[in-house]
Formats: structure tokens, C-alpha cells, sequence
């Protein structure tokens, strides 16, 4: 059985991946073995610093031949290494879920030896977990660059989502921050992946899917000079382009002094509002082009949805009983839920401003941008709407905030993958 | 006013709600109910007959209501037969679906249990935590809200398909059993268990994992508590680290 110390170190070096979540797959149990997936995912518990713990998030080494700038696991820093064999993992992962401590597994590694050998490992491991143990959980394989392409298809096969993290929102951050890995090795395994996930859909190919919960990918914010609407545009392009279901962000922290890394990070309030920005982009039908300029950032001050109806006042009000889902998702407050409710309550009688209170709508923002029967609530004056605004958003800005105020928090670096 | 009281299952307070129609009255399974000077109270047996023709009369309007219904008895709301039996009134008066009309007052308020029913059950699919017992069957005690350990049952046999697994709602004395097969619930007192050999190292390596990877210079303990209340810590062995 595996030892506390390996345990800890290979957590430890796991922790700043950003993603954990558990959903879109729906494997189901077969052969009366362990396990299945479940579409919506679920949290099985939650740290004191409220984060969720769904997946089991390790590697399987920290023993890295890569020197990433960023990284405390880069080939030249002096940190304790310690490495897993595939049926360590298989056991522990066995274990905790049979006791229902995770959803499943988050596989990442450095890469020891060689990319291949890494890989081939990983790979071992997935392939034992599904056939020699029977496990039908959640698993999360993160993909290796330069790896040999016979083996991550091997492995995508048996796995719900990879991911390969494109690290740097720019080709020349990439180069100058982690000069082993290049835009093609972390884009075309992503690209052939997305095509034989397209291919299995044209063709409506039953069975055992590759990747059923998509691909991933994580970059992080603030170590090099991009702004906002670059990392959106970029963001926006893998969306369309490579089909993944979720860009992370994580925002830089200084862990290692060096002269190609700024001394200060970036803060998490840039992480949330590029959070927020995505998510307009993905549920509530924005172009990018409508939140952000392509060299400009996002205002700190009003969330970009705020923001982009304050630069659009001649569209409003508009009047909640008559208005499309498309023109209320846009409504500063009203959230895709709210936007449904009222949609369906209105079916079955006009709707007043009291009738939106008890629906437990949040009228702090959005009594500026509507009318209800023809009636306003909002203010007239401009200038009283944005500081109605900013009262509205530094509630939830402050608790943003206050999340990163310990000076400590530099040894923590969200360093993306290792 | 007239007062039903029924024993808490589903077919009394439907024969209940049989009885109240024209009537200004409440229902309620709480027998600790505070009565007013002009409140008659009666007692409802269960009559299966009368029970099946509310189902029915439900049925004819909205074929999902029945099924809301029970899952709003489940509630631990001590006026969810109220609330329950206001919500078919209205359902009656509007003799279509109503269960999106949020514009009416019960509405609201059944969807509300619903949906705190709905959220306590989705939260212990992972919140629920499972010993393995001499012999290999595991062994989850918990104590919820509201009586939710027929809905979590098919979630967990789903999933532990070969395994042999209880889960027992130790507040209500109550277990939900499952052999590898099929599953049942019974009455179940208290448990004497004994725990396999490599139980306690696998919860240690589980309280290890817990503590490493939060990240203690961020602390947000406000989110932690709000996504997982200190009310279900009992019985979570992360949150029982003693060291």
C-alpha cells in the first residue's frame, strides 16, 4: 500500500490544477464492476479554503526534465520527489471511491525520462484501472506533449476527458516561459483529438466513446503581458474551434524569482471577471467582440455584463412580459435561471415587480434595465445607475478580494500543469 | 377549524385530503400541533379507496404532480402536508400543470421543498461516507434533513453494483439495504460494526489527502461551510482529524 509521504508530496504538486470537476460523462456501470459517471458531476467534499474535492488529483511523478519558468517541479528546482507505480494509483483510487471520498481520478504527471515513457505509464495505468480492476468511474487523464500519438489515443479511449494545457495565452509567452513545450505539441494532439471525437458523433458510433466528457485545457493569467481581449479571443477560438468544454484560468502568483517572471501577481479579480466573460460567452450568446476591445482589459470596477449594458443604455428598459430569452439573459442581474423562471412564469400571468421579488430574482441591478406592466423602478440618471452598480458588484468584489490577502499566499502559486 | 391528523404516510394524507375538500381546515402529521380554542381535531386512517381517488383526480390534470407530491411528504417541513395539500387545491382550480406558475404563492412554496429535498439529496451522493466492515460490505451511517434514503439507494446500486452496502439514516431508524442485487429498506436501531482490517489506513491516507491539498494561505472557510454545513460534519472522517 501506498506511504503517507509520496502521497503528500504528489498531492502537493498536484493542488494548483485548476480543474476537478466531475461532470459530462454518463459512463454507465457495466460488468458488475465499480462505478459510473454521473452528467451533473458531484462535490464529495470541500476544503477550508473553498475549493471542492470531487476528483482524486495527483501525479503519478514530480520528477520533471522540463525546467518551466513557472513551476516548483521544473528539472532545476530542489524539491523532494517521490514517484507511483500503476497499481499504487489502481488501489488508492479503488479505495477511495468504494468509501465515496471522490468522483474518480485526475491523472497528471511531470515528465520523467522521456514524454513516451510518461505517457506509456499513464497510459498503464488508465488501461488497468478499467479492465484489471473494473473501475467504470470518472477519470481525468492529463495528456503528456511530445508524447507518441498511438499512445494517447490508447489512452483516450479508455479515459472521460483529457486535457492538454496550453499553459500561456501566446506563442511567444510560451517560448519564453516554457521553452520545451511548443504551440504544436500541446495543439495537434488536441486537434486529432477533437477529430475523432467529431468523427464518432458524424457517425453515430455506439459503445465504448472516446473522451465522452471532452477535452479541457488551463492557462495562467498575468505572467506575461496579454490583455484580456487576447486571452478572450483566444478563449473564444478554442471553443469554436477545438470544441473543448471549459478554458481555465488561474492567475499568477509569484513562487519562483526569476528575471523573465513579474515580481507581483495578477489577482484573482482578473481571473473572476475573465470567468464571468466566459461565461457570457458560452450560456448567454455574446460575441467577445461585444465585452472586450482586443488590446483592452476588463473593468475591474463593474462585471463585463454590467459594464457592457452601461456602454448599451438605449436598449433599455425592456419590459420582462414581453421581452425574448435572448434580450433577458442580457439583463444585468438576471441570470440564465432567472431568465428561464421568468420566461415560464409569464405563460400563466403577467408578471409585476412583486412577483419577481417572491421568485427570488435579484432586482439590486436589474430594477435599472427594466420595466414591468410598463412600470420602471430603476433611476433615470446615469450617473445614479453606476453607482447603484458599483454598490451592487463591491459586495461580492470585497469577499473576491479578501480571499487573497494574505501576504503568504505567494508560496502558493497556481502553477498549471506540471 | 377541522384538524386531520395523520400517521405520516403517503396513503393517510392522501384519504386526508379526500377529506378535506370544502372544507377550511389543516393536515399535518404533527402531533404536537398547537390547537386553537375552536379547532376539532380528527384523526385520519389510511382508506386505500379514497387515497386512489385523489391520486387519480390529480392524475386527470398534471401526471407528474403525484410524484412531486411524494417527494414533498419526505420533506422534514412540519407544514409539508399543508403546503402539499394547498398546492393540489390550486392544481385542481386550474385543472392544467401549475408546477411553473411562479407567480402563485404555493407554488413557490412546494417547488421550495423540492427543492431543498432535491439539493440534500444531491449533496449527500457525496457527502455520504462509507466504512468497509469485516466481510467487505460497506457501512455509511448519516443523519438528514428530510427522509431521503429511498432516493439515494438507486444512486448507490447503480454504482456499487457488486458490492454489499447500508446506508442508515440513524435519526429516523431506518437502513437501506442492498446485497449485490437488489436493494430493500427496513427498520434498523443501532449498529454494532466491525471495521475491516485496512479501514483505518485508508482513512488516514484519506485525511492526509484531505489536508494537503487545500490550500492554507488562501483560506475561505465562508464557502467551505456553505457548500458542505457544519450540520453533516459528523460524520466525516476529514473533518474528525483528531491529529
Amino acid at each position: 500500500m501506498l506511504d503517507a509521504e509520496r502521497l503528500e508530496i504528489l498531492t502537493e504538486s498536484a493542488k494548483y490544477d485548476v480543474s476537478c470537476s466531475s461532470s459530462g460523462s454518463n459512463r454507465v456501470n457495466k460488468n458488475r464492476g465499480l462505478g459510473n459517471g454521473s452528467v451533473g458531476g458531484i462535490c464529495h467534499s470541500f476544503t477550508p479554503d473553498g475549493r471542492c474535492i470531487s476528483l482524486l488529483k495527483i501525479l503519478m511523478s514530480n520528477e520533471c526534465v522540463f525546467d518551466c519558468e513557472y513551476c516548483p517541479n521544473r528539472r532545476s528546482a530542489d524539491v523532494p520527489r517521490a514517484r507511483l507505480t500503476p497499481d499504487e494509483i489502481c488501489e488508492l483510487v479503488i479505495n477511495f471511491y468504494k468509501r465515496n471520498y471522490i468522483e474518480g481520478l485526475f491523472l497528471s504527471s511531470a515528465v520523467f525520462e522521456t514524454p513516451d515513457k510518461t505517457m506509456e505509464l499513464l497510459c498503464e495505468t488508465v488501461i488497468k484501472l478499467r479492465n484489471i480492476y473494473h473501475f467504470n468511474g470518472y477519470i481525468h487523464l492529463k495528456g503528456i506533449p511530445h508524447a507518441d500519438s498511438a499512445l494517447i489515443f490508447k489512452a483516450a479511449r479508455m479515459v472521460d476527458r483529457m486535457s492538454y494545457n496550453i499553459e500561456l495565452p501566446s506563442e511567444t509567452s510560451l517560448k519564453l516561459l516554457a521553452p520545451q513545450k511548443t504551440k504544436t505539441s500541446l495543439l495537434l494532439p488536441m486537434k486529432s483529438l477533437r477529430d475523432a471525437i467529431t468523427y464518432e458523433k458524424e457517425n453515430k458510433i455506439r459503445g465504448n466513446k472516446i473522451l465522452p466528457a471532452g477535452q479541457t485545457t488551463q492557462m495562467i493569467i498575468g505572467a506575461s503581458p496579454e490583455s484580456d481581449g487576447q486571452i478572450l479571443k483566444l478563449t473564444e477560438a478554442l471553443y469554436r474551434n477545438m470544441g473543448l468544454r471549459r478554458v481555465y484560468y488561474s492567475s499568477y502568483i509569484p513562487v519562483v524569482q526569476s528575471s523573465k517572471l513579474p515580481a507581483v501577481g495578477a489577482g484573482l479579480l482578473r481571473e473572476h471577471r475573465l470567468y464571468q466573460a466566459d461565461w457570457l460567452i458560452r450560456y448567454y450568446g455574446f460575441d467577445v467582440n461585444e465585452i472586450v476591445g482586443e488590446n483592452e482589459n476588463l473593468s475591474p470596477e463593474y462585471d463585463p455584463k454590467c459594464a457592457w449594458a452601461l456602454r448599451n443604455m438605449h436598449l433599455f428598459p425592456i419590459e420582462i412580459n414581453t421581452a425574448p430569452l435572448s434580450v433577458l439573459l442580457r439583463v444585468p442581474g438576471i441570470g440564465a435561471k432567472s431568465a428561464y423562471k421568468i420566461v415560464e412564469a409569464r405563460r400563466f400571468a403577467k408578471l409585476d415587480f412583486e412577483n419577481l421579488a417572491k421568485m427570488r430574482i435579484v432586482l439590486k441591478r436589474a430594477k435599472h434595465f427594466i420595466t414591468c406592466k410598463g412600470k420602471f423602478f430603476g433611476s433615470e440618471s446615469l450617473a445614479q445607475v453606476k453607482t447603484s452598480l458599483l454598490l451592487a458588484g463591491s459586495a461580492e468584489i470585497t469577499e473576491q478580494i479578501s480571499m487573497f490577502s494574505e501576504n503568504s499566499v505567494a508560496i502558493s502559486a497556481l502553477t498549471g500543469e506540471m | 377549524m377541522k384538524i386531520f391528523i395523520c400517521d405520516g404516510t403517503p396513503d393517510c394524507f392522501f384519504t386526508a385530503v379526500f377529506y378535506s375538500f370544502n372544507e377550511d381546515c389543516i393536515i399535518t402529521s404533527d402531533n404536537e400541533i398547537q390547537l386553537s380554542l375552536d379547532s376539532e381535531v380528527i384523526h385520519i386512517k389510511s382508506d386505500a379507496e379514497k387515497s386512489e381517488r385523489v391520486k387519480q383526480g390529480i392524475l386527470r390534470y398534471d401526471s407528474e404532480a403525484t410524484d412531486d407530491i411524494l417527494l414533498v411528504l419526505r420533506s422534514c417541513d412540519p407544514l409539508r402536508e399543508q403546503k402539499a395539500l394547498e398546492y393540489i387545491r390550486r392544481l385542481l382550480q386550474a385543472k392544467s400543470p401549475i408546477k411553473k406558475a411562479y407567480n402563485l404563492r404555493e407554488v413557490i412554496d412546494f417547488n421550495d421543498i423540492i427543492y431543498k429535498i432535491n439539493g440534500e439529496t444531491h449533496r449527500l451522493k457525496g457527502l455520504l461516507r462509507f466504512m468497509e466492515i469485516s466481510g467487505g460490505a460497506l457501512y455509511a451511517p448519516y443523519s438528514p434533513d428530510n427522509d431521503i434514503t429511498e432516493l439515494l439507494m438507486p444512486h448507490f446500486a447503480a454504482r456499487f453494483k457488486a458490492e454489499r452496502f447500508v446506508i442508515h439514516d440513524v435519526k429516523r431508524k431506518k437502513a437501506g439495504m442492498y446485497n449485490g442485487y437488489e436493494w430493500i429498506i427496513g427498520y434498523a436501531g443501532e449498529a454494532e460494526i466491525c471495521l475491516s482490517e485496512y479501514e483505518r489506513a485508508f482513512e488516514t491516507l484519506w485525511k492526509k489527502y484531505y489536508k494537503t491539498v487545500n490550500i492554507k494561505e488562501r483560506p475561505h472557510e465562508k464557502q467551505m461551510k456553505r457548500s458542505m454545513p457544519v450540520r453533516y460534519w459528523k460524520y466525516l472522517p476529514e473533518k474528525n482529524d483528531l491529529e
